[in-house]
């Protein structure tokens, strides 16, 4: 179905901190560090949120029904708060749906995650065919590393191209030290051919923006950003792609918000993109149409893509997205663009792919 | 709610044959279901244009269970949605569907729900639901969380164990006519209830529901797309959602005054002109893991004054040949595939509503209400009816 753009306008963002371990906050307490602000710019009361989309996973938080620690904060006792597993971007896809087509007009969108509380081998290992495949002790670094394998093999990646990536997020980064190429590429192997710092560090943190109808917005009188377009598309289960290091349903999503956006690629011009690893950031470049080889790893280095720094520079599992979209909002309100393009991986090697357009109100 | 750009009809379901599957994997325990749904409208997986699949991921100890079995749920490279609410999560899958095709987003969309807990310890997944210092130790499980639930509303309404074991006995002779469920017990009665193991006061074993592995599936069509796989589609006139507070001290009489049910079915009967449930509707699918959840339900629902929930199930309002037969399917307490379940009861009023529910049909039936359950009260209300919405 294509040219129907959604309605759908945020009006407040808000984050909490980042940092590899939050222990003087419980879950909840770190969701609300995120939702508070974000309802402050709003300039609306908890009381008038009539729902939220959440997202989070049970595995990290050890806990079935992840979003019960949330959905209080998130929209009080008694909101429509529905959790979607997988990262927020997907949410934010989810949350215009409910606004477009009437039932909500004014919501929170809120992830989070704190992966300090997890062990992540452990975690990431239950991802894995339970019969076939976790005996031999996967997990996440271990499946990218394949990934990774491939796509140096072919040229246009290479261990010092992403090396580089990595730089050019920690110096943007507010929450991590800066590294060196050299730095990276001499950090600790985990799979051959990744490196410790290839991969987004395990971080406590949270996510939060208000979002609403059009007639709200109106009456909210608030700068805002209007999510024009989004897509999904998921692939197949890392095991069973004929290449591993190929997503053509990244782009396929693109093309889709595209289409419901009515824009063409040549429209855009912020670029925020999450994804966990390193080489990740190539094959999202690639498949997205936004460059390739040394060429596309100078667009990151100039800041073109990833301004914020992105995953690599301190986000979460479920939140990258999200703070990908702030990241983007918050440009497009100073008036430093006029559309914005947001894509967001989650699952194993990259299967997911979660497209959000932005554009700048007027 | 409105009814947005796009009207939406349930036009297809499917389920599983509920129960101890030992002869099918997770991945074809949820295909089976697609296969049924879509085979029964000549729909093949290209039809469909998303998927939303609904999983408790930690009863099987599979996380990202989506992404595993992405191919079995008939969603490579579609968008696929994966929400998880706890026992709710299939009415959310199906309000899901409904949104994504009333935002004008999708034509059709597949909604799945599954769960194989003969693979897993529900138990002990269910215990994580609880605030790990305040709360596992003393209402672990669904069973310590409906026994504390229970004895509130004993005192509050003096619903008797006996009224609580009349809806047992419904509900498993009704099971015995759903070729899907899981307990059939034709013979069961109200001593054989009361005589059953004590769980946890004052929960007997029969009191509850069981753990089943299977499925449920749904195509929720766009008004445009609906003619050409439905001569008589279920529409959706409403949805709504609500969950309660986090921590059960927070809502001590969270079964006798369900707060999260009254909000959500109140918008819900506003947005479809409900002004008489027990008149207005035909029929009911609620989703009651326990038996004095459903008296309770009903009372919340408006089906009954407050306290009367005893009195409806000893008048036979709620019988398969009553006034409002509410669970004609057996429900939650014949069969409960958790990811499932939920769906199980939206695709239930489904089927009431397109007149093809079988040996449990109820007569005549036009407009139908399916509820969800689970986590901290959350709940999902859904409205169905043979009439397209203004």
């Amino acid at each position: 179905m294509s040219g129907v753009a959604s309605d759908t306008w945020i009006v407040g963002l808000g984050e909490a901190r980042t940092a590899p371990l939050l222990d003087d906050v419980s879950i909840n307490e770190l969701a609300w560090e995120a939702v508070a602000p974000a309802l402050g710019e709003a300039g609306v009361a908890l009381a008038e949120v009539t729902g939220a989309v959440t997202a989070s996973q049970d595995f990290w938080d050890g806990r079935t029904i992840s979003s019960m620690n949330v959905n209080e904060v998130a929209c009080g006792a008694y909101g429509s708060e529905a959790k979607v597993a997988a990262d927020c971007a997907q949410a934010i896809g989810y949350a215009c749906a409910r606004i477009d087509d009437g039932d909500q007009h004014l919501n929170v969108v809120v992830a989070h995650a704190k992966e300090s509380e997890g062990d992540a081998h452990t975690i990431e290992l239950a991802a894995f065919d339970p019969y076939y495949e976790r005996q031999i002790d996967p997990d996440e670094t271990i499946v990218a590393a394949f990934q990774a394998s491939l796509l140096y093999a072919r040229g246009g990646a290479s261990a010092e191209r992403c090396a580089r990536i990595v730089a050019a997020a920690r110096a943007r980064s507010t929450v991590l030290e800066p590294v060196s190429v050299e730095d990276v590429l001499a950090s600790a192997q985990t799979a051959t051919p990744l490196r410790v710092l290839d991969r987004a560090p395990l971080m406590d943190t949270a996510a939060a923006m208000v979002i609403c109808c059009g007639d709200r917005r109106l009456k909210l009188d608030r700068p805002a950003v209007r999510i024009v377009g989004t897509a999904t598309r998921t692939g197949a289960y890392w095991r069973e792609r004929a290449d591993l290091a190929a997503i053509p349903q990244a782009a396929e999503a693109l093309r889709e918000a595209l289409e419901r956006a009515d824009w063409g690629r040549g429209d855009i011009d912020i670029v925020e993109l999450a994804a966990p690893f390193a080489h990740q950031h190539m094959m999202l470049g690639e498949a997205l149409g936004l460059g390739s080889g040394d060429g596309l790893v100078e667009r990151f280095e100039r800041g073109e893509i990833n301004q914020s720094g992105g995953w690599l520079a301190g986000s979460a599992g479920s939140v990258a997205g999200l703070r990908a979209v702030l990241a983007a909002t918050r440009r497009l309100r100073d008036g430093d663009g006029r559309r914005a393009l947001i894509c967001a991986t989650s699952g194993l090697a990259a299967q997911s792919h979660h497209v959000v357009l932005l554009e700048a109100g007027v | 709610m409105s009814h947005g750009a796009v009207r939406a009809a349930i036009v297809a379901t499917g389920q599983t044959d509920h129960g101890r599957r030992f002869d099918v994997s997770m991945a074809e325990i949820a295909r089976e279901a697609i296969d049924r749904c879509l085979a029964s409208r000549g729909l093949a997986l290209e039809d469909v244009d998303a998927v939303v699949a609904g999983n408790m991921e930690m009863f099987e100890g599979i996380y990202l269970v989506d992404q595993l079995y992405v191919g079995a749920l008939g969603a490579l490279g579609k968008p696929l949605y994966k929400l998880n609410t706890g026992g709710t999560v299939g009415a959310s899958v199906a309000l899901a569907c409904y949104h994504l095709v009333a935002a004008g987003r999708h034509r059709r969309v597949l909604g799945v729900g599954f769960q194989k807990q003969s693979e897993g310890s529900t138990q002990a997944a269910i215990t994580t639901v609880g605030d790990p210092i305040w709360e596992r130790a003393v209402m672990a499980g669904a069973i310590g969380n409906f026994a504390s639930m229970a004895s509130t509303y004993i005192a509050e309404s003096g619903v008797t164990p006996e009224q609580a074991a009349k809806v047992a006995v419904k509900a498993r002779r009704n099971a015995c006519l759903n070729p899907h469920a899981h307990l059939k017990m034709p013979d069961i009665t109200v001593e054989e209830v009361l005589a059953s193991e004590m769980l946890a006061y004052p929960i007997h074993r029969l009191d509850m529901c069981p753990a089943s592995d299977g499925a449920c599936a749904i195509v929720m069509a766009a008004e445009d797309a609906v003619a050409a796989l439905a001569d008589r589609p279920a529409w959706v006139h409403a949805v709504a959602t609500a969950h309660d507070q986090q921590y059960m001290g927070d809502s001590p009489k969270r079964l006798a005054v369900m707060r999260s049910l009254q909000a959500a079915s109140r918008k819900a009967y506003a947005h479809a002109g409900i002004e008489d449930p027990l008149r207005d509707f035909d029929v009911a699918e609620v989703y009651e893991p326990a038996t004095y959840a459903e008296l309770a339900m009903c009372e919340n629902l408006g089906f009954c004054p407050m306290g009367g929930g005893g009195k409806l199930i000893d008048d036979g309002v709620t019988l398969i040949d009553g006034p409002l037969p509410v669970n004609p399917s057996g429900g939650v307490l014949s069969t409960n595939p958790v990811g499932a379940t939920a769906m199980i009861r939206v695709a239930e009023a489904a089927m009431q509503v397109m007149g093809e529910a079988g040996a449990h049909q109820i007569p005549d039936v036009t407009r139908a209400l399916a509820t969800g359950y689970g986590g901290n009260a959350w709940t999902d209300v859904m409205i169905l009816s043979a009439e397209r919405p203004k």
